[in-house]
This record gives C-alpha cells, sequence and structure tokens, in this order.
C-alpha cells in the first residue's frame, strides 16, 4: 500500500472502530444491528463486484450468500461443528456449488447470462422450500446457533450486545475483504479486467476465458457463503424468502448506486443507501407506507444525474470546479 | 430547497422538541393526570405485501389507547399509566424484526410487544427469551415448548378455518370438490393442512393443491388451474390480502359459479366494484365487520359498534382481519396487569395463565395448544363464521366452538398436520 494512502487508511480504520459507539449514540442499539448487516452485506457488495469484474452480472449472487448461510446452519445445528469450521465450510459449499453452476452459466453471455443466473438462483432456492428435510421448507431453520467466544480476562462475550457481534463480524469482513482486494491488485484482477473489456482480444493473447470467469465466480461465492453463513449464525433463523429476488435485486441497487468501477464503488452505495434508509425510518416522520416511494425516488434521481455511480461524485466536483477556474496560465488579475 | 444536513436535522429535532415539550405543557390534560407512560411496542409490517395484517392493527391500537387515555389511563399496581404505542415496521422480515425487537426491548423499554409473527418470530425468539419478553402473537403456529414467553391471545391461525368448512358442509351438503391454493409461505402452508384435515372430518374431497411463489404477480394461470380441475368450491386458504382479491376477480372472468371460501377477505368492496354483489355473495371467511349485530354482547373488550365507526371515520377504507386484534390483546394484558399489580413481564404472563381458562375476544376461552404445539399459550373459544349476504355485506352466519371441533376430530387433524410437516416436532 503506498504511503500516501496511509492516512486515508488510519482514517477508515479509526472510524470503523468508533462507528458502533457514534451509532449507539445517535440510534442506540438498533442502529448497531443495522451496521452489524452493513458489515455483512460489505462482503456481499464487494464480492458481487469481484464477479462483475468480468463483465458478467449474476442475479444468483443472493442465493449463492444462501447456500453459505444453509450449509454453516446446518452443519452447525444438526451436526455439531463449532462455528469457526462451519463458517468456512459454508464459503467452501458456496463456491462448489458455483463452480458446478459455471458449466452451463458460462456457455451464456451478457443478457442470457443474466436470466440463466436468476433460473439457477431460483432452483436452488426452490429446492431449500421443497426439500423440507434438511432445509425447513418455508420456515427454513431457525435457532441455529449463534457466535459464541470466550476471552481471556474478558469471559464469555455476550453476542446479543450488538457491539460485540458489531466486532467479530467486522473482524471478519476485514479480513475478506483485504483478501478480496489483494486479489483484485493481484494479475488474476488484471486478467478479470481484461476479459471485461477486451475478452477477445484476452483470448487472442492465450487468457482461457471459461478458466477465468469460473475463477471469478468460485472466489466470488466463497466470500459470498461466508457472509451468508455469518448472516445465519448472527439472526438465528434463516429461510428462502431473505434470499429472495427482491435480496438480489437490492444488491444490485446497492452496486449500481456505489459504482463499480472501483474496489469502494459497492461499498459507498451500500453505506449511502442505508443511511438513506435510516433517515427516513427515525429522523423523517412520515407515514411507514411512504418510505418506499419515497427511497425509490431517491434511487431513481441518483441513477439519472449519477449513471456512473456515486464513487463518480468526487471527480465531477473536481470538474464542476475547474470548468469555474480560469485555464491554467491566465490569471483573473492579468485577465482584466 | 436546502439540504437536509445532519446538523440541520438535529437542529430541527431539538427545535421541535422543544416546540412540542411547550405546546405539551400548555394543552389541558385529563383530570385524573396519569403520572407514567406505558410502552408497548408494535412489531410488525407496516409496509409491503403482508402489511394489510400489519398497519390496520396499529390503527385500532391507537384507537383503543386514544379511549383508555381519555379516560385517564390505567391504573396497575397503584400507579396510572398512559398508554403509548411504539411502531416499528418488520417489512415482514427476520432481520428487521431482531433490529426492532433490539430497539423497542433496549432502547424504548417496552413492557409487551405484539407482533403477526410467521416469517419473522424466529429472529426476534432468542432475543425474547434471553431478555424474558412477553410477545404475542396471531399466529399460533409459532408455539413451541421453546417460546415459554410467547402467546397467542386472540387469533388462532389457522385453526378457526375448521370452523367455515364445517358450517359449509352443513349447509351446502352436495359441496364436495375443492380446490384449493396459498402462497408457499409459514402462513399459507399450516392454513392448507388445516383446511385439509377439516375437508377430510366433513366428507369433501381435495381434487387440487396449488403453492405459489409469494412473488407472484399474474393469478390468471393459477385460476385457470384451479377450475381446471371441475371444482365445487374454490379455498383461497391464507393467501395475502391482495392475492385473495386477485384469486376473486380471476374467479369471476373465469366464470366459476361454486361456492368460495377463504380465510380473510379484506377490503371486499373493492373487489365487489371490480366483480359484482351477486359474484361474491355467499363467500364464507372468518373475519367480521364490527358493526355486524351479531356482534352485540358479544365482544369483550370494546363496544364494537362504537369501534367501528371510530375506526371507518379515522382510518376510512382500510379495515382488515386484524383491525381488532392488536387491541383485543392489549385488554387481555391489562387484565392481566392489573390482576398481577405489574407491568413487567414476568408476572404479567403469569397472572395471564394463572387459571386454565380466560376471556376471548369473543367470549370465555381456554388456554390451549398442548397437543398441536407442545405449549398451552394459545387461548381458544368460539370463532365466527362469516358470509358475504346479498347486500354485499359481511355478516356472521354462526359462531362456532374451536374446542369442540378439536375433541371430535383431533386425531385426524394431528395426522394431517404431521404428513404436512407442521407439527412442532417437525420444524428445522
Amino acid at each position: 500500500m503506498a504511503l500516501r494512502h496511509l492516512p486515508l487508511s488510519l482514517a477508515i480504520a479509526v472510524a470503523v472502530l468508533l462507528a458502533p459507539y457514534g451509532a449507539q449514540l445517535i440510534g442506540g442499539d438498533s442502529m448497531v444491528g443495522t451496521l452489524v448487516t452493513m458489515m455483512i452485506f460489505a462482503i456481499v457488495v464487494v464480492s458481487y463486484r469481484l464477479l462483475a469484474m468480468t463483465g458478467e452480472f449474476s442475479l444468483a449472487h443472493v442465493v449463492i450468500m444462501g447456500v453459505g448461510a444453509y450449509a454453516s446452519a446446518l452443519a452447525a445445528k444438526q451436526l455439531g461443528i463449532p462455528l469457526w469450521l462451519s463458517i468456512p465450510l459454508g464459503g467452501l459449499v458456496a463456491a462448489l456449488v458455483a463452480l458446478i453452476l459455471a458449466f452451463p452459466l458460462f456457455r451464456m453471455k451478457g443478457f442470457y447470462f443474466l436470466i440463466g443466473s436468476f433460473a439457477a438462483g431460483e432452483a436452488i432456492r426452490l429446492s431449500w422450500i421443497r426439500f423440507r428435510d434438511p432445509f425447513g421448507g418455508t420456515r427454513g431453520i431457525s435457532l441455529i446457533p449463534g457466535f459464541d467466544l470466550t476471552l481471556p480476562g474478558l469471559g464469555r462475550l455476550d453476542f446479543f450486545d450488538p457491539i460485540n457481534a458489531y466486532f467479530m463480524i467486522t473482524a471478519v469482513t476485514a479480513v475478506a475483504l483485504f483478501l478480496m482486494y489483494r486479489i483484485e491488485r493481484s494479475r488474476i484482477g488484471l486478467t478479470l479486467n481484461a476479459i471485461h473489456w477486451k475478452d477477445l482480444l484476452a483470448e487472442s493473447v492465450g487468457v482461457n476465458l471459461w478458466r477465468y470467469r469460473t475463477l471469478a465466480l468460485v472466489l466470488a461465492s466463497f466470500f459470498a457463503g461466508i457472509a451468508g453463513a455469518l448472516f445465519a449464525h448472527n439472526l438465528s433463523t434463516i429461510n428462502p424468502r431473505i434470499f429472495s429476488i427482491h435480496a438480489m435485486l437490492l444488491v444490485l441497487v446497492w452496486v449500481i448506486v456505489g459504482g463499480t468501477r472501483t474496489f469502494w464503488g459497492p461499498i459507498i452505495g451500500l453505506i449511502a443507501l442505508t443511511v438513506v434508509d435510516q433517515v427516513l425510518r427515525l429522523y423523517i416522520d412520515l407515514p411507514p407506507e411512504w418510505r418506499p416511494a419515497i427511497f425509490g425516488i431517491i434511487l431513481i434521481l441518483a441513477v439519472m444525474f449519477l449513471p456512473q455511480g456515486l464513487e463518480s461524485l468526487p471527480g465531477k466536483i473536481r470538474g464542476w470546479l475547474g470548468s469555474r477556474r480560469p485555464p491554467p496560465g491566465m490569471d483573473v488579475r492579468t485577465a482584466e | 430547497m436546502t439540504a437536509l444536513t445532519r446538523r440541520r436535522l438535529l437542529q430541527s429535532s431539538a427545535a421541535g422538541a422543544a416546540g412540542l415539550t411547550i405546546a405539551g405543557a400548555s394543552l389541558p390534560r385529563p383530570a385524573a393526570a396519569a403520572d407514567k407512560v406505558l410502552k408497548i411496542g408494535f412489531l410488525a409490517p407496516l409496509t409491503g405485501e403482508v402489511a394489510a395484517w400489519g398497519l390496520p392493527g396499529l390503527n385500532g391500537c391507537n384507537i383503543w389507547a386514544d379511549e383508555v387515555n381519555a379516560a385517564g389511563g390505567i391504573e396497575i399496581g397503584g400507579d396510572t399509566y398512559t398508554v403509548e404505542f411504539v411502531p416499528y415496521d418488520n417489512e415482514y422480515s427476520p432481520d428487521r424484526a431482531l433490529a426492532g425487537a433490539r430497539k423497542l426491548v433496549l432502547e424504548d423499554e417496552v413492557k409487551f410487544i405484539m407482533m403477526l409473527g410467521g416469517d419473522t418470530w424466529p429472529a426476534v425468539q432468542p432475543f425474547a427469551n434471553a431478555n424474558g419478553m412477553l410477545v404475542s402473537t396471531l399466529l399460533p403456529s409459532d408455539l413451541s415448548p421453546d417460546t415459554p414467553s410467547l402467546i397467542a391471545p386472540t387469533e388462532v391461525h389457522p385453526i378457526y378455518n375448521v370452523t367455515g368448512v364445517q358450517w359449509l358442509a352443513e349447509n351446502f351438503p352436495d359441496a364436495k370438490r375443492v380446490a384449493i391454493c396459498a402462497q408457499e409461505d409459514s402462513l399459507g402452508r399450516p392454513s392448507v393442512a388445516t383446511y385439509q384435515a377439516a375437508f377430510k372430518v366433513h366428507g369433501m374431497e381435495m381434487v387440487d393443491e396449488i403453492f405459489f411463489d409469494p412473488a407472484t404477480t399474474d393469478f390468471a394461470p393459477i385460476m385457470t388451474r384451479m377450475l381446471a380441475s371441475n371444482p365445487d368450491v374454490l379455498c383461497l386458504d391464507t393467501a395475502y390480502a391482495d392475492f385473495v382479491n386477485l384469486l376473486m376477480e380471476q374467479a369471476f372472468l373465469q366464470g366459476f359459479g361454486g361456492k368460495i371460501i377463504s380465510c380473510t377477505f379484506d377490503n371486499y368492496p373493492q373487489v365487489i366494484e371490480k366483480t359484482s354483489v351477486e359474484f361474491v355473495e355467499g363467500t364464507i371467511f372468518q373475519f367480521p365487520d364490527f358493526d355486524d349485530p351479531a356482534l352485540e354482547g358479544r365482544v369483550t373488550f370494546t363496544d364494537s359498534q362504537k369501534f367501528w365507526n371510530t375506526y371507518q371515520e379515522r382510518f376510512p377504507n382500510t379495515w382488515s382481519a386484524v383491525s381488532w386484534e392488536y387491541a383485543s390483546i392489549m385488554s387481555l394484558w391489562v387484565d392481566a396487569a392489573k390482576a398481577a399489580g405489574s407491568v413487567e413481564p414476568g408476572p404479567v404472563l403469569q397472572a395471564m395463565k394463572a387459571s386454565p381458562t380466560g376471556q376471548h375476544a369473543f367470549g370465555p376461552a381456554v388456554w390451549w395448544g398442548e397437543e398441536l404445539f407442545g405449549i398451552n399459550n394459545a387461548l381458544v373459544g368460539d370463532w365466527p363464521v362469516v358470509v358475504m349476504n346479498s347486500e354485499g355485506r359481511a355478516r356472521i352466519a354462526e359462531f362456532k366452538s374451536i374446542p369442540a371441533w378439536w375433541d371430535a376430530h383431533k386425531e385426524t387433524f394431528i395426522e394431517t398436520y404431521r404428513a404436512y410437516g407442521e407439527m412442532w416436532d417437525q420444524r428445522a
């Protein structure tokens, strides 16, 4: 990491560490709970971008997250596997399912891939409904073992306290985001970008498109599975409705509103829209049935005026300010 | 227009709070002013596809609270309380429900939480158990031995549906073939199992059974398939309020002329507008309008006619199955709190269940459910069978006893419920 980024990185780290206390001051424990969910979905949106780097947008990502959730929940509840093992197992099962899906899905591109991924996701989701044993049908699985950690000197941590849950989940999220950041900056990331923008050219110089696209899908799914497992153990219950197309559309909105050009774009979208949602919920005194409409209007405006996402906002502001400044070399006083 | 900054937000909030304080201080107060505020959590879907079973209930609660507060509040254990409902929209989503439960318990310090239940309850369950919070649900299918502080004191969904089938069988013995449909979720599935058990008991045959996705928007193919089995009766189960209305429209458009039975029939005037009074006449469901003469002297928690009039005046065109239910639960809770001399969850629950019988919304009832849910936390008594009349109004045809039906037919019911995997010990 370049030294010039150190102050920003330190500021982000301090903000992340102080965030739950600030949230608690502003909105109490429920606001901290919202931060916890946001941390989990930070993994989901960034892993979604990892897949989107190849140029393909999937509608199965939230279902893949659900695969991780179901796998870890069943492993912990039915087999008694400890969470430190069941959570990575959830990620691995999600990655394995993605590997199997890659064979049919990567025979398609663009719009066809989008629809194919939706169909595959629905097939998985419906199988959770149909196979009540072991998936619990429409009710899903409840009483999933929660986080359990005893620290020397601190004793057993209470994860009903959302601040403890926040730090536990933030630690996992930080590792996941760091790994995905390194992947993007590695040769794999560069190759995925090349596939996105010039796939035929990349293929002509020996890049195996199928292999790299599959790699992106499997890696993204692994991290989505981890997020799903965290979600399941934090919430203690999962059901097929949680991983429906509605949730997938929300992830898409976060990613699109935030932008996909940089690593941080989806996270910015997630944070911004979560803040909007919380302000509408807690501070604007409106009948609750108005909230979705206002939320929708905000989304439309954001997409209309910032088509490249919120991440493009600083550049736009710089450009706007630049256009008001005199051209380089021309002093206002001399012009007069 | 100026931008809403956090600073501006805090400034305006502070100014608003100050204004309200001044206004509140200068307003006249009831003679016997209450000295404490009793906060009750309302954790239900207020937006989204299930909002019809949340928001109208909050409206009913606010009417109830205004009446209670105008009368000087409630006296419990020597203190007088005004009642305030603290709503939280859970959007019928488990994570929202957990966030809401945390807020209501830890920040608002509510003494009791009312929920719709269903998909949202399992997320709240560990938190409620850990905090010993008393919670009510409208869906006793949430009950199990792991839910000692969850009660179902008003609505015993879907068990009361058996009374509608019983009435149908008694009054239309030739109606034998039934096609049923429901959304595939924790509302629809136990309800289908219940209807199926009742059909078996009363000699009716289920000729088609359709579970559709809750995201369904086009009901024409579903109705076409149901009608293809040539049924005498269409059963719309516990489909969401909007789904029932769309299915009714489709049944009308596709020329169905037999009987229709459903758990709820909310917003039926809108269906009549799109179909006809003649078409909806004879439709059987389970939730009365409160201006029904048959309710006079029957409703235990309020003056039903007055409640109906106030509701129509303040919240026109929003009456639904649940408009009165949460308020009725509150009445039961107040009786228990008075008996306990405390508003704390533990003593109130203890007082509520001190006797094996209790006062249900429609009269005497018993704490029940061990054979079905593994715990006696559902209050069961008589339930009305409602039928659409020739003037396009919902009117109670008869009250029927759920415990009496259960005692006569419980073996068939349990066998069917188990076949659908709905017994408490079959839940994952």
